[in-house]
């Protein structure tokens, strides 16, 4: 049998219905394998011991009376901090909100609890989901499982560092720049930024109202989508979520990638920031392994990823000014460095630019969709790099902006980031699919299409 | 940025005690930000509108 901490959740589900395994006895492991490893990890920032095995008792019971209510019943989960957990802190990895006790549960919590979930507790982020790992907060940075002196992702690098070392199977974490499938790309591990409006925000701290998702990291495609059925939803309390119908996003996994149109946007990764020879190296291999199951693949061209990139910032720095203002008036001492420099942008940037930034995203986004008319799906590359040491600062702030997924916290598009091969230094080279909007399945479809044919998810870290 | 206009700006936005006690992050920041806004390519057409569109019902 599969250690119990490198269990998918539709392993562990499976093997609760089976009674080969429970939830408690789950929970256990996981906690002593956290007591083990997360002092060199720090992927949580609050372990909720006592909260999760309560649950994982009531999960364990009413399974055995056959009350079993879906995959993720019984299923340990990691939530970023900046999720409210009733009760718990959420402090946003800040000194700003270091007292802040959550009152409620997010709604993506709340439906996690429906389905049965077991949450762990808080994982590390990036101040505010924002800037870059730090050592000048009241928590210390996540590191990368595949080599702790190299940083994890972010912002959601608890999140992604735990999955990958297997402190729990699944997580959630938030997207405004990239910030799922980042630590997805540093870990590989599999992290999906649903189209904007499937998953509610609410009860999630806010970055960026126009550019904010919510979203899932796991090991396997195939927990993605149970993690999306379980989160999805309309929530007419939340502004940008949208009535739409989506469900089921598992439904064609396993109908492979034959007739399907694949669009390879190298200019990205080959003129507009040319990337990591090895990465460029696996993004080849990504496209010939598609085309050897059956797909079309061809070269698209999108707008310069410099243009996108100009956008995202003008508007996350708008909206976020509009969210720190007061804090960062009477005081800025409480942030850290980084995120205090991320933020302020936002006081000189005047409403003209921001509106004009807001037309101009119009247009990028039917550039976009004109290109999905002719493809399925979007190839192209996650991170340009292999991700840096955490003492290399300056390799650090030249690598992290190095990326091409903010495009599609621009546009909303749905955007998957997973492994696609180790680096010769032993660190994850990654891909990205990207989707029309609310086809979320079909790039769930490619991305299975792509694990099954490789054997990049069944590697992990070299931690025991 | 002119170190005047800076300072102008930053107390606009009620940065005082930001510009006594961070001035090199002010500073970077209102570079970034003058940086980040010349990289727009705002749109000529003046009926071009802003996401999300400002007409009901058209959305994602």
């Amino acid at each position: 049998m599969t250690d119990p901490h490198w269990l998918t959740a539709s392993e562990a589900s499976r093997a609760f219905a089976a009674k080969t395994l429970s939830p408690v006895e789950l929970v256990r492991h996981l906690l002593k394998r956290t007591e083990a490893l997360d002092p060199k990890l720090n992927a949580y920032i609050r372990l909720d011991a006592e909260g999760a095995l309560d649950a994982a008792h009531t999960a364990e019971k009413e399974i055995g009376r056959g009350r079993i209510r879906g995959p993720l019943h019984g299923v340990p989960v990691g939530v970023k901090d900046i999720f409210d957990v009733a009760t718990l802190p959420t402090t946003c990895h800040s000194k700003v909100l270091i007292d802040h006790i959550a009152k409620t549960d997010a709604v993506s919590i709340q439906k996690l609890r429906q389905a049965g979930a077991v949450i762990m507790g808080k994982t590390a982020t990036h101040e505010f989901a924002l800037g870059g790992p730090s050592f000048d907060l009241p928590f210390p940075p996540a590191r990368n499982p595949w080599n702790p002196d190299h940083h994890p992702g972010g912002s959601s690098s608890g999140s992604g560092a735990g999955v990958c070392a297997g402190l729990f199977p699944v997580a959630l974490g938030s997207d405004t720049g990239g910030s799922v499938r980042n630590p997805a790309s540093a870990c590989g591990i599999v992290g999906h930024k649903p189209t904007y409006g499937l998953v509610s925000r609410r009860g999630v701290f806010p970055l960026s109202f126009t550019l904010d998702h919510v979203g899932p990291l796991t090991r396997t495609v195939a927990d993605a989508a149970l993690m999306l059925d379980a989160i999805a939803g309309h929530d007419p309390e939340d502004p940008g979520s949208t009535a739409t119908q989506a469900r089921h996003f598992g439904r064609l996994l396993d109908r492979g990638v034959r007739d399907l149109r694949i669009g390879f946007v190298r200019h990205f990764h080959e003129t507009d920031m040319p990337a990591h020879p090895e990465v460029t190296a696996g993004l080849e291999e990504v496209s010939r392994v598609l085309q050897a199951e059956g797909a079309e693949v061809r070269t698209v061209k999108l707008p310069s990823l410099d243009e996108f990139r100009g956008i995202n910032r003008v508007i996350l720095s708008s909206e976020a000014w509009s969210i720190h203002a007061p804090w960062l008036r009477e005081r800025p001492g409480d942030y850290g460095q980084l995120c205090r420099q991320r933020l302020l942008p936002g006081a000189f940037i005047s409403a003209g630019e921001y509106i004009g930034a807001q037309r101009r995203r119009l247009q990028l986004i039917a550039a976009v969709e004109d290109v999905l008319r002719d493809v399925d799906v979007l190839l192209c590359a996650s991170s340009m790099d292999p991700s840096s040491r955490l003492d290399d600062e300056p390799e650090t702030s030249r690598t992290y902006p190095r990326q091409a997924r903010a495009p599609f916290n621009v546009t909303g598009h749905p955007a998957l980031a997973m492994m696609a091969g180790l680096s010769s230094g032993g660190l994850p080279v990654s891909v990205q699919f990207v989707g029309r909007y609310f086809d979320d399945a079909t790039v769930l479809r490619v991305a299975a299409a792509f694990e099954r044919a490789t054997p990049w998810h069944k590697k992990h870290p070299p931690i025991g | 940025m002119d170190q005047t206009l800076l300072i102008a700006l930053a107390k606009a936005a009620g940065l005082e005690k930001a510009l006594a006690e961070f001035p090199a992050d002010v500073a970077t920041a209102a570079a970034q930000a003058m940086a980040n806004a010349g990289a727009v390519k705002v749109p000529d057409d003046p009926r071009a509108e802003p996401w999300p569109p400002m007409r009901p019902g058209v959305g994602l």
